[in-house]
Parts: C-alpha cells; structure tokens; sequence
C-alpha cells in the first residue's frame, strides 16, 4: 500500500473541511503538507448540466435519497469538491444568541461565532438580491406572509453573477453560487494544500488514515492515482459531515471511549409543500430561495422558507399516487412551492452509527413534538399559499390530495395531526447535525469547544457535526465559523504535535 | 423509464435491492387473501386499491416498501428530460433574464 506523508489531514472539503484547508494553507509557506481528502469528484464546469437525475447521482450520496433506518426520511448529503456547498441555495444565515445559549458549550460564545460568521459573510460576496431578481414564486411567499402578519425576511445569499437558473440544489450550471468549491479551496490550492478527490477514508488510527482513491465518475482525475493508500500526519481534521464524520470514527474504533459518538443527531426534517396558482407564474426562472419566516420557530417549532424543486422531487414529494398527481404534476409552470424544517431537539437515541461493512446506518426517530411541528407547518403554509391567491393546495398529510380555495377557513380539519402518516409522507432533510457535539467532557460530548476530540490531541472535528443541538438556520454559515476556530487551535498545536513521537 | 430504475437499484447495495425484491413478491401476492389472485393478474381497479392499501396500511415496513417503489416509478417518469418538457418544467440558463424582460412589458 502506497504511504504518504503530511502533516496535516482534512478529510471532506465542503464548508467544514474547505474552510480548515483555506485557513491553514498559509502554513504551506513553511513546509506545512496539507492534504484534504475528499469522497467526491471534482466537476468540470461545463459538466453541471442542471439536469436533475445526473447531477444528482453525481454530486449526492445515493442520489440524495440515503434512507434512514427505518426508511421513514431521506437525508440529502452533497459528496463533491467543495461537499454540500457545490449543491446548497446559498443562503447565509449567522446563527441566534439564544441558539449559541442553548447549545451551552463552555468556551463557546455568541460574539465569537458571530465575528467568524460574518469574515465568512464578505469573503463568499453575501449580500441581498435586488427586487428584480426575485420571482413570482418568492414574491408571493412574501405576500401571502405579510398578509397574514407573519414575519418574513428576504435570505442574504453568496451568489457573484447568479444568471437565475434555479437549479442551486443540482450545482450551479454558472458557476455563481460561492461555495468552498469556488472560494476558499481554490485559494487553498493556490497557496500549496493539496486535494484530493474521489477519494473515500475508510480509517483513522493512530496518526495514520487509509483511504482509497477510484477513477472518477466525471470531472477531472484525482491528483493521486487510484488505489490504496495510507496517509501519516501530525493532525486530523475530520469534515466529513454529520453522518460520514460520526461514521468513519466510529469504524475507527473510537466509540467505546467517546460514548456520545454518533449520538444527538439532528437534521431539520423538513417537508416540501405544493400548491397551484390559476395562471402560470415565475418559478424556475431566477434564485428558488430569497425569502424565510421565521414566525413560528419559537412558539411551534418551524421555519418556512421559499423552494422551488426539479420534476421528480417535487413528483416525490407530492403524498400518493394518480390522476390528482398527475394533474398537479402537469402544472409545474404554475406551481409555487414552500420549504418546511422542523427545529427538532438532540435525542441521544437519534444517532448514527455503522453496519457490519462500515456503512454509515443513521437511526432517527421523530419525537411527536416534530410531528406535530410539521403538520402546523402544513397549516400555517396552506394559509400562507391561499392568502398569495392559490387555487389549491396539497398537504401530504391532509384528508384529500387537494384543498380547494373555497375550504381555506377549514384548514386545521382538513389537515389532521393523524394525518401525518410515517413511511406515505416523504420527509427529507438537507442539514445533518451534531453527531460529534461539542461538550465538555467525553461522557456526553466528542469534542471540546474547539473542535478537538478529547482524548487525542492530534484529532479535530470541523464540520455540522460539531453541534450540540440544531442550528435553527441553514447550517453552512456557522460551520464555517466553527471550522475557523478549529483551524485556529490546530495552526497553535501543530508544533507540539510534531514534537511528539508518532 | 425502466433505464433510470434499473441505474438506481443498482447504485443501492445488496442489503437494499434483497428488500426491494422481497417486497415487489409481498406485494405481488398481498391479493390473493382478499381477491384470489395476484396483484398483476388483477383488474385495474383492483389493483388501484391494493396499493393504495398498502399505502395506507397499518405497518409502517410496508409502508415505507411501497414509497420506495412509487418513488421509483416517479424518477422513471418525471426523471427523463421529455417528461420535464412536457409538464411545462423548462429552466433555463438566464432565467433572471426572463424576469427582467417580463418586468419591462
């Protein structure tokens, strides 16, 4: 087996693992050997092809269906050059004060996050779109909120030169979105860090990691040739997402001295909902997600936010089968489209752990507080759609496959709480979380506040699932500011790591 | 269509494609209790409502089996390029273009 030497492992390159590689690449000036190592490819830039169920074979692990345990929600985990950046909308939120003190991590504060948060903010071109880029399909979210007085903000996004193609989730067909794929890892390269892609990390022990490269599916070759290989380095930083990273310690053997390995998973679980308009409006043409509401995360545990998705997942996401999912699915030029995510809490039997092969197996179980959540959600985005003029609404989990305008005050009884049925209505989520929780100390958390296991001073985790509990925001921003600081302590441990005997 | 499902069952592992199996024969002999023939020698109607049964049934395993094969279906379907084209799905590369030109008339 071919040996490598580095002194410093990332392993994942999206908004943990880019951003460790980019802050430690001045290193490289040194003599510092930075290898990241990441599962996916690299694409070219003329190969996103916006086209869904190649991009999406491409770029996500199982398509962007990996299945739960008990098969009851999907979980959407981008695996490319740049991880889930390369297929994130781009929205850039800085995480709350009271989420920061509800995580209670010693050490950790709101100011600190904050002022990371926001270097990240002007580095990736955050900024709002201007009016005129946003759509029909934004445009009545934001109506339909207002009318109804709930509160509604428009998403500060990372976009330079977004030409409005809607297609975010399947790779920026322009190259607009500022992922770590466009910002940070390039700068990373450009200063001396290497990575390399296609390339799967099956270990880490002791200061060694194995992995195995393949030949690409797409994209450009890996900067190493495929096969077999063990790395040694002086640190490892784990960035590899809240189900790879919990997954490949936990078939590195660390579970039995950090008990909360893999545990407190959360994901955000979150429902797309549909609803038709009388006449067509813009919805797959411009940004799919300028504007969120908020109005319900304290009271009732959910965020909205605006979406518009391809042909199958929205045909997917629709509850049932038959003419009346037809007729909704041939008006897709009318259709307009809202995001639910349940904020839901750390359950220490949510967790992920490891088939007999080493697979990454998540077991998650929804508590009835987020199945409640989500059918208030259903409610509160039925209103929302008839109050921006729909004609009808689906609710998966309502009594009909429609709700007609004229049954717009009868919203609660045609949506049930017992229609929520496990296993017909398709849950999925796109923000795994925690898994390797912050804490301090190894019975009930993997990691001190700065992202080092403990335990092992050589190894770092940098990624979502760092969190203690859910970020009750899209994710990326905060991951960014927590892998700065993990960047941070492993650049002021790296000359005692070297001192010491391997 | 049966491309597109084909591809995708086989990019699951062994584990996933023995269930997927398991439960295309449950469901193909789920018939038989209650009309005395298989599900793909019933009528239409017939078989309209075993599966929207099994949708709806009390055990969640067989549940979640049959939102595996709908979804399957759906991505052979509305996972083809024409199929987009012809539900009205048509993004394009300036999308905000079109919006700027709509704005103007």
């Amino acid at each position: 087996m071919p040996e490598r030497d580095a002194d410093i492992v990332v392993i994942g390159s999206g908004a943990g693992g880019g951003t460790v590689a980019k802050e430690l690449a001045p290193l490289c000036r040194d003599g510092i050997r930075i290898v990241v190592l990441e599962a996916g490819p690299k694409l070219r830039d003329d190969e996103f092809t916006g086209r869904e169920v190649e991009m999406a074979r491409l770029l996500y692990v199982d398509s962007g269906g990996f299945q739960t345990a008990d098969k009851t929600m999907t979980l959407a985990l981008g695996r490319a050059y740049g991880g889930s950046t390369v297929v994130y909308t781009g929205t850039s939120l800085t995480v709350t004060r009271p989420v920061i003190e509800r995580w209670g991590v010693p050490g950790l504060t709101h100011e600190d996050v904050l002022a990371r948060s926001q270097k990240y903010l002007r580095e990736n071109n955050v900024h709002l779109l201007d009016a005129s880029d946003l759509n029909d399909n934004n445009r009545l979210f934001a109506d339909g909120c207002r009318r109804l007085g709930y509160r509604v903000e428009q998403f500060p996004l990372n976009l330079k030169g977004c030409a409005g193609t809607s297609v975010c989730n399947l790779g920026c067909p322009t190259g607009a979105k500022m992922g770590t794929h466009r910002v940070q890892l390039p700068e990373a390269e450009r200063q001396g860090v290497t990575v390399v892609t296609n390339c799967t990390v099956t270990r880490v022990a002791g200061q060694s990691v194995s992995a195995t490269v393949t030949p690409p599916p797409a994209g450009e070759p890996s900067a190493w040739a495929p096969g077999d290989y063990r790395i040694r380095a002086q640190a490892v930083v784990v960035s590899a997402g809240a189900v790879g990273s919990p997954a490949l310690m936990l078939r590195s053997g660390l579970g039995s001295a950090l008990p909360a390995l893999g545990r407190y998973f959360t994901c955000h679980p979150a429902l797309i909902l549909v609803a038709q308009h009388p006449q067509p409006i813009t919805n797959f043409a411009g940004h799919p997600k300028s504007f969120y509401c908020d109005h319900f995360a304290d009271d009732q545990g959910f965020l909205l936010e605006t979406c518009m998705y391809f042909p199958f997942t929205t045909a997917k996401s629709l509850a049932g089968f038959g003419d009346d999912h037809s007729r909704m699915m041939a008006a897709m030029d009318r259709l307009q489209m809202i995001l639910v995510l349940a904020i839901d809490p750390p359950e220490r039997e949510n967790r992920v752990a490891v088939d007999a092969a080493g697979r990454p197996v998540v077991h998650y179980t929804f508590t009835d507080r987020v199945r409640r959540s989500l059918v208030q959600a259903m409610r509160a985005s039925a209103r929302i759609f008839f109050a921006a003029g729909a004609e009808r609404v689906h609710a998966p989990a309502g009594r009909d496959f429609f709700i007609e305008s004229a049954d717009a005050d009868r919203i609660d009884d045609l949506i049930p709480f017992s229609g929520l049925t496990l296993g017909k209505v398709a849950i999925a989520s796109a923000h795994p979380m925690g898994g390797c929780r912050m804490g301090a100390g190894p019975a009930d958390a993997v990691t001190d506040a700065w992202g080092q296991v403990h335990g092992l001073p050589w190894l770092f985790v940098a990624d979502g699932s760092l969190f203690p509990r859910c970020a009750e925001i899209n994710p990326y921003v905060t991951i960014m500011a927590l892998a700065d600081r993990v960047a941070q302590r492993v650049r002021e441990r790296l000359p005692e790591l070297k001192a010491r005997p391997s | 269509m049966l491309d597109l499902i084909d591809l995708a069952l086989a990019d699951r592992t062994p584990d996933v494609q023995r269930q997927f199996a398991l439960f295309l024969a449950v469901l193909r002999w789920v018939p038989v209790a209650r009309y005395g023939r298989r599900l793909d020698v019933l009528a239409p109607a017939r078989q309209i409502a075993v599966l929207r049964y099994v949708q709806d049934c009390p055990v969640q395993l067989l549940r979640c089996g049959f939102w595996g094969l709908r979804t399957l279906v759906l991505l052979g379907y509305y996972g083809r390029p024409d199929a987009a084209a012809a539900i009205g799905y048509a993004p394009t590369t300036n999308g905000n273009a079109v919006l700027h030109a709509r704005a103007r008339r």
